[in-house]
């Protein structure tokens, strides 16, 4: 029987063969089957015959926005520094998107980095995403040798067992907590609506740290990114971080030092998130790709429930809503700044 | 407890038009307050970008007030309404991750409030004494030499 | 065409500010100063209130730039012989009495004065304490050079017997042959700005002055309050050299006085003088200090002034309401003893350790002799007549006049009227504006770019405002081992003359390249220090200071160690920061040559006309359906000037003036740009391009409520000052049957709601009450007042109205008067303080004087300019002493009730010097712009366009081709909003960027 994957899939293989063929794109970018069990590799299809590889699952974490910007200039004709720009329609790329990765996609047209003529967004209602973490943690060390995905299921296998194990279990957090999982902005629709998902409090993770005192709070915060080796694989998965210089390697001015160090890292994380602000739409590529298993979506997550409680937007839900750190309201919350009156008060 | 001989170390980051000509009236007007603070003057409190409030920290600020023109009187029209944004969330990320609250402020002083600006000063510097040393985000650079 | 030079007398603040802006305005200025320095009486005072900033401090600047300014010429020791000729056309004749030294070659080293054998009084010092025949007058003096007196110098007496000072100069600059010269100027206009001498108290036998050694003068004590007078700002009482603890000033000594002194006014500026002495006093004392101020009415008319009277009052300062008998001596021990008649008449007696004689101001018995040869009036008072109308016009057409020669008046109002008087003297050269002048030069910029740092650091004591909290040596020494300093070095004044010099020669003999000033603020002296930069042939833009006055010494006068090693940081943090500036280019923006005026009373009517008639082309805007706003409702001024007649003829001019554009029934919606260029739209749509702008949108009277209603609009017999002048104008027949009138004076002023002083309210009530018993002879008038205010020669409309038998009963603010009504028939019920006891009225008529507010538009259009306003919504200007019609914005200027509460003659002065400094704006092709911009790294720039939506200036657009932003540094203001807002740090502040302020911060923990 057809899973709704497999037929989204097929839709995929059809639309990109059909967009390719008529030459309205020059690559059409999507997933591939990785070559580990669990694992969706990003791919560029430019010929017909490469659609044929293109796949959709539940383990399409990568966040494909993250390579759109790159694979749009790779298709300019080269130029030199001086050369005049080029005459006439640049080559398309045709782009996979869920609800997340489309709103990524929006900034990056707000932010200059996408032609929005240059781009065929091809929508797909999320279903959300597994976390390949959760299955492993659920198999204790098992080695998982095959997943096979049913619509509402996995049937995990390995070296003497052969389970089965609920689908929704084993979804990202930020997934369980998407209330917006088919896209904002599309060309073309693939498959079936996901439809509003109802979530009574999204930001509750947010929320717990946040209940926890000061001193909790700067534990929790040390443990938490203590293991950190700085790969910078949450930013080089980020589709919003295309700095050409990120200021970790900035030498002049520099500001933080290079190597492992306590409080570099924690510099390092906490700009990387405030850098997000506003403009992450918790896709989770940054926690996916993480080695350490370092949950550092939670600091960009609660940036996106302060902008929502303080100036009542989400990044990426519309290209003409501007991003809240290049606008402001002369009646903005500001219980942050101190008054003399306040420091009375705190004195009595 | 903190040892009493220790004295804390506050970076100001204040802007040219307002907070850094209510500080010269506190001055004129010989209102007293701690000499703890190390005053940066800048063209504007929009000048101030939290990678700035994070260097001051890790160099070794105990605290850090950043002040500016009360809304709508930004000498930059609106320098200060951005700075707002910025420093809003930014506070808040701070006091997400464990950042005492009282380690980074903000405030707003004008060019005739130099009462205010000196009971501002005499505030933040009491309650940055209160919570003693700063030891989150301080780059230890003598060890690390 | 008329001569396109002035000639100022008088080196006084007024002289110099309107020096200052004719030459700014591009007339060449002959500056002529009696003495041999300039500065006058204001460089002899140690605080100014009511900020108490340091007078030498706020003054030398300006001295400097007056010294150095290329378009003043500057002739000490000189006195105007005479004038002949007439406006645009005259020829005077300046006498030059010999200085003996060559000031060419004197280098002010002081060994002339070291080693003079003959020591005189210190006339400066105001004979407290000994000078040399060979002297400097004060150590910031301009020009610095020395002098040598010929009444007391030996060889000039009797040549051949000392030149002691001859042998010892090394510049050989000491010259006994020395003549006087007589200097024929052709000049266009003249202003004269003669000041005032403090009223001589010896002959008041009462007070004891000449035979008490411990009763002194306000300006005598000022001298020993001042760190660089006889005691170095350590108060001593001149008997014993012991800190007094118990001292009291006695007001009105010489002022208010008509039977002793011959001087009935008031001289307006006392009673805030003695405050602030008080208050100063209070802070040089050692331990206990009680300080008393023995006073008659107390006259807080001005900004800030009644709450600096309440600050007083909390913190310590008796103010006793008397006149003091007698000053007796009360021991062999120096001390003294008060005789004093206190409110109730009864006799009492106090002691004091010393006593200072607030003795008023009077004019120069030179002055007389001048006005005489120049053939100037002069008023009853023997102050320079002037015209209500035209308060710096002399009798004398081309001959103006401003400061306290015309009526003794503060220091913000001289400096106002210099300005106003500035602007006549000007308008009527117009037409030969730069025909004398000479254009600045500065020398070839050295390329210091491929140098490594070479820092000189200066570090100042500024008297003892620094160096009696801060260990300035040791921050001298301190400043000498930081990284790249090459030299360092402390200074007494490093903004006076000679140590500016000294640091255009010290650059360049010692090859720097980056110079730190540690010193009081950059916000008052940079431009100062930049331009000796420029001088020595560096960019002005490397250079920083560190506010190590008002930020330190000033803050932490208790903490000496602690504010040491603070000023050593604030030190280490500019070296830091100055290290990693570069040189900039000078940035100009072309003016446009035309105003706007905000406001279409007699202050935007005023200052659109003075513009105007110079060919600027004004736009008036006034946001009601007439012109004239106040004055559409005063009946005359206090010395009986009909208003509605002047205003009628202004309103005409104003209306048929080809060069003014007026808008009724407008308002501003929106401006933006900067000096020399601003863009205001209107709300009829129009778009104006302007250069400057003027912002006069006037006050209101406040409506009685509350406490202070006193049945106002309840009872048809109450009525304000401006509806009596109503009646007035319109000869209402009324007060013919009048029988008892009552005016309640502050009413809804000086209270907490509005601690202000009305300021017009005394006078305007008093000239109201003479007017109705000049009507009707028979009417008893009654004036219930709190304190009388008719400062200056105002005081002589309350001797008239005393002598028209009119009567006084005060009342405070505990004994508010209560008016009721029974049938109709209003109830006054009032405390006498005199006879203690309650009194009754029961008047046909009871007039209010309201308090004068701001208006709520005065906000929004300083809003729109970026200006500020005070705690109690009056617009504030740049300096309440030095710059009172400046906004700190540049290119926008205030005049009228929207600053402070004034009368009509006070608002035209102002109006004309707001308009004097949009001239030297509107004068100039081009102003000099921001050049500290934002730049963009390409090569880091990702091109998301953030900084475009931050810039309030759309200074930053994006380079589509490149998708890379851009920067317009023509546009760029230089705020650093988009470089916070740079996520990649692709934007910079140049000389302010990350790197700059990163060092700073760093070197605050070293």
């Amino acid at each position: 029987m057809a899973t709704i994957n497999s037929k989204i899939s097929e839709e995929i293989r059809a639309l990109a063969g059909k967009l390719l063929e008529e030459k309205k794109i020059a690559a059409f970018l999507g997933y591939c089957q990785g070559s580990l069990p669990m694992t969706a590799r990003p791919f560029v299809a430019r010929t017909p015959e490469d659609t044929d590889k293109l796949i959709w699952n539940s383990f399409c974490v990568l966040n494909l926005a993250n390579y759109l910007p790159e694979l749009l200039k790779s298709l300019e004709p080269p130029r030199g520094p001086r050369d005049p720009a080029p005459e006439g329609p640049l080559p398309k790329v045709a782009i996979l998107a869920t609800g997340c990765w489309s709103r990524n996609i929006v900034i990056q047209i707000q932010e200059n980095q996408v032609d929005r003529d240059r781009v065929v967004i091809c929508g797909v209602g999320s279903r959300g995403m597994v976390a390949q973490a959760k299955v492993k943690e659920l198999f204790d060390g098992r080695e998982i040798l095959e997943v096979i995905e049913e619509d509402h299921k996995l049937l995990v296998s390995g070296n003497g067992f052969n389970e089965e194990i609920n689908r929704w279990n084993v979804v990202r957090d930020n997934c369980l907590t998407c209330i917006h999982p088919d896209p904002v902005i599309f060309d073309i629709r693939i498959g079936d609506e996901a439809g509003q998902r109802k979530n009574d409090n999204r930001f509750a993770e947010v929320e717990k740290i946040d209940n926890k005192s000061t001193a909790e709070r700067s534990r929790w915060f040390t443990d938490e990114f203590a293991s950190c080796i700085r790969c910078y694989a949450c930013r080089n998965a980020c589709p919003l971080c295309y700095c050409p210089t990120c200021f970790v390697d900035d030498a002049k001015p520099q500001w933080v030092g290079k190597s492992i160090d306590q409080v570099d890292t924690s510099i390092f994380h906490i700009l990387r998130a405030y850098h997000c602000a506003g403009r992450c739409t918790d896709c989770g590529s940054c926690e996916s790709v993480c080695p350490m298993g370092i949950n550092m979506r939670i600091l960009t997550k609660k940036l996106t429930s302060d902008v929502l409680n303080l100036y009542g937007s989400e990044a990426g839900m519309a290209l003409d809503a501007p991003l809240p750190l290049t606008t402001y309201r002369q009646d903005d919350p500001q219980n942050f700044i101190i008054t003399e009156q306040a420091a009375d008060k705190e004195g009595e | 407890m903190t040892d009493k001989t220790w004295e804390p170390k506050i970076i100001a980051f204040l802007c040219t038009w307002c907070s850094y000509a209510g500080a010269d009236l506190a001055g004129v007007s010989r209102f007293q307050y701690p000499p703890n603070i190390r005053i940066v003057k800048v063209p504007c409190s929009g000048r101030i970008s939290p990678n700035l409030i994070l260097n001051a920290l890790r160099t070794g600020a105990d605290g850090v007030l950043v002040s500016g023109c009360h809304p709508g009187d930004c000498h930059y029209i609106s320098g200060n309404y951005f700075a707002r944004r910025r420093f809003a969330l930014f506070e808040n990320l701070l006091e997400f991750i464990g950042i005492e609250p009282d380690r980074v402020n903000f405030s707003w002083v004008s060019a005739s409030e130099g009462e205010q600006f000196a009971e501002i000063v005499k505030d933040v510097t009491a309650r940055v004494k209160e919570l003693g040393p700063a030891t989150h985000l301080v780059k230890k650079f003598n060890e690390a030499a | 065409m008329p001569k396109g030079s002035v000639l100022v007398v008088g080196g006084g603040i007024a002289g110099v500010q309107a020096a200052l802006d004719l030459a700014d305005s591009g007339f060449l200025v002959h500056l002529v100063e009696k003495t041999t320095a300039i500065g006058g009486r204001m460089s002899q005072l140690d605080k100014t209130f009511p900020t108490n900033d340091c007078s030498a401090c706020i003054l030398s600047p300006k001295l400097v730039e007056c010294g150095r300014h290329l378009n003043i010429n500057l002739l000490t020791l000189s006195d105007l012989v005479s004038l002949e000729g007439e406006p645009g056309n005259f020829k005077a004749v300046v006498h030059q009495r010999p200085r003996y030294v060559d000031p060419t070659k004197c280098i002010a080293c002081g060994l002339c004065a070291e080693k003079c054998p003959k020591k005189v009084d210190n006339e400066y010092n105001l004979g407290i304490g000994k000078r040399k025949a060979a002297y400097l007058s004060f150590p910031q003096a301009v020009p610095l050079k020395y002098a040598i007196d010929p009444d007391n110098c030996i060889w000039l007496k009797k040549p051949g017997r000392c030149g002691a000072c001859a042998k010892v100069c090394p510049a050989g600059a000491i010259n006994f042959d020395d003549k006087a010269v007589d200097h024929e100027l052709e000049v266009g206009s003249v202003v004269l700005a003669l000041g005032f001498s403090p009223y001589d108290p010896s002959e008041l036998d009462f007070t004891g002055y000449g035979r008490l050694a411990n009763v002194i003068t306000t300006m005598e004590f000022e001298r020993y309050l001042s760190p660089s007078g006889p005691c170095m700002g350590h108060m001593e009482r001149p008997s014993d050299g012991k800190e007094p603890k118990r001292v009291a000033w006695l007001q009105c000594v010489g002022s208010r006085d008509i039977n002793r002194s011959c001087h009935p006014y008031c001289s307006s500026v006392c009673c805030m003088f003695a405050i602030k002495q008080a208050v100063i006093a209070k802070e040089h004392a050692h331990g206990e200090f009680a300080p008393s101020i023995f006073f008659m009415d107390m006259r807080t008319h001005g900004k800030g002034f009644e709450e600096y009277y309440n600050r007083a009052r909390e913190n310590g300062v008796s103010f006793h309401r008397a006149r003091v008998h007698s000053i007796l001596p009360a021991d062999d021990e120096g001390n003294l003893r008060l005789r004093y008649v206190n409110e109730q008449g009864g006799i009492e007696f106090a002691e004091f350790d010393m006593v200072i004689l607030s003795t008023g101001l009077e004019v120069d018995k030179n002055t007389i002799k001048l006005a005489e040869r120049l053939n100037l009036e002069l008023d009853e008072d023997n102050f320079i007549k002037t015209d209500v109308f035209n308060p710096v016009a002399t009798s004398r057409p081309g001959v103006f006049v401003c400061g306290a020669v015309a009526e003794p008046k503060d220091i913000p109002q001289s400096v106002m009227e210099a300005s106003a008087a500035a602007l006549e003297a000007g308008s009527i050269l117009a037409p030969a504006r730069w025909s004398a002048t000479a254009v600045k030069e500065y020398p070839l910029e050295r390329d210091i770019h491929a140098e490594p740092p070479r820092i000189g650091v200066f570090v100042c004591h500024c008297g003892i405002n620094i160096a009696s909290v801060v260990d300035v040596k040791a921050v001298t020494e301190y400043a000498r081992t930081l990284p790249d300093v090459v030299f360092s070095q402390d200074n007494l004044f490093t903004c006076s003359q000679d140590t500016i010099d000294q640091m255009v020669n010290t650059i360049k003999e010692q090859n720097l390249n980056r110079v730190v000033v540690s010193s009081c603020s950059p916000r008052t002296h940079e431009p100062l220090f930049q331009e000796t930069l420029r001088d020595a042939g560096l960019n002005k833009y490397v250079f920083e200071m560190a506010n190590i006055r008002d930020q330190d010494s000033w803050v932490h006068k208790n903490e000496p160690e602690a504010a040491t090693v603070k000023a050593m940081d604030l030190t280490r943090m500019a070296v830091a920061r100055v290290r990693g500036e570069e040189a900039l280019p000078y940035h100009t923006v072309k003016v446009d040559k035309s105003a706007v005026v905000i406001g279409g009373g007699i202050g935007g009517m005023t200052a659109a006309l003075s513009l105007a008639e110079q060919n600027f082309p004004v736009t008036l805007v006034e946001k009601s359906a007439q012109l004239g706003g106040n004055a559409n409702n005063l009946f005359r001024t206090w010395q009986d000037d009909k208003v509605q007649p002047y205003l009628a003829e202004t309103i005409a001019k104003v209306n048929n003036h080809p060069r003014i554009d007026v808008q009724l029934s407008c308002e501003i919606t929106e401006a933006g740009g900067s000096v020399g260029k601003f863009t205001t739209t209107l709300s009829n749509g129009q778009n104006l391009q302007h250069g400057v702008a003027v912002v006069a949108v006037g006050g209101k009277a406040y409506s009685p409520e509350g406490d202070w209603q006193f049945l106002y609009g309840q009872n048809d017999k109450v009525h304000t000052l401006l509806e009596i002048d109503r009646m007035l104008i319109d000869e209402s027949e009324d007060f013919k049957a009048t029988g008892q009138a009552v005016f309640i004076h502050c009413v809804g002023s000086r209270i907490p709601e509005r601690p202000w002083c009305s300021r017009v309210c005394c006078t305007h009530a008093i000239d109201q009450a003479v007017k109705l018993k000049e009507m009707n002879p028979d009417m008893d008038i009654f004036m219930l007042y709190r304190d009388i205010r008719t400062y200056g020669q105002r005081e002589r409309l309350y001797q008239k109205a005393r002598a028209l038998g009119i009567i006084f009963v005060r009342y405070d603010l505990d004994h508010i008067p209560a008016v009721s009504e029974d049938s109709g028939q209003l109830i006054i019920k009032t405390h006498d303080p005199i006879v203690d006891a309650e009194i009754t009225l029961q008047p046909d008529l009871l007039v209010l004087a309201t308090a004068i507010e701001p208006q709520a538009t005065g906000s929004s259009v300083a809003k729109f300019f970026k200006c500020a306003i005070d705690a109690h919504g009056f617009l504030l200007e740049a300096h309440m002493k030095l710059r009172p019609v400046d906004f700190a914005t540049d290119g926008v200027y205030l005049a009228g009730l929207c600053h402070y509460p004034k009368p009509l003659e006070e608002t035209i002065a102002q109006a004309k010097a707001a308009a004097a400094r949009a001239t030297i704006v509107l004068s100039l092709d081009e102003v000099p712009a921001e050049s500290i911009t934002a730049q963009v790294d390409p090569a880091k720039c990702v091109g998301c366009g953030v900084c475009v939506e931050v810039c309030a200036y759309n200074a930053v657009s994006m380079d589509e081709d490149k998708n890379i932003s851009l920067v317009n540094a023509d546009l760029c203001k230089g705020c650093g909003a988009c470089v916070a807002g740079c996520r990649s740090d692709a934007l910079t502040l140049q000389n302010i960027g990350n790197e700059q302020i990163m060092a700073a911060v760093e070197a605050a923990f070293d």
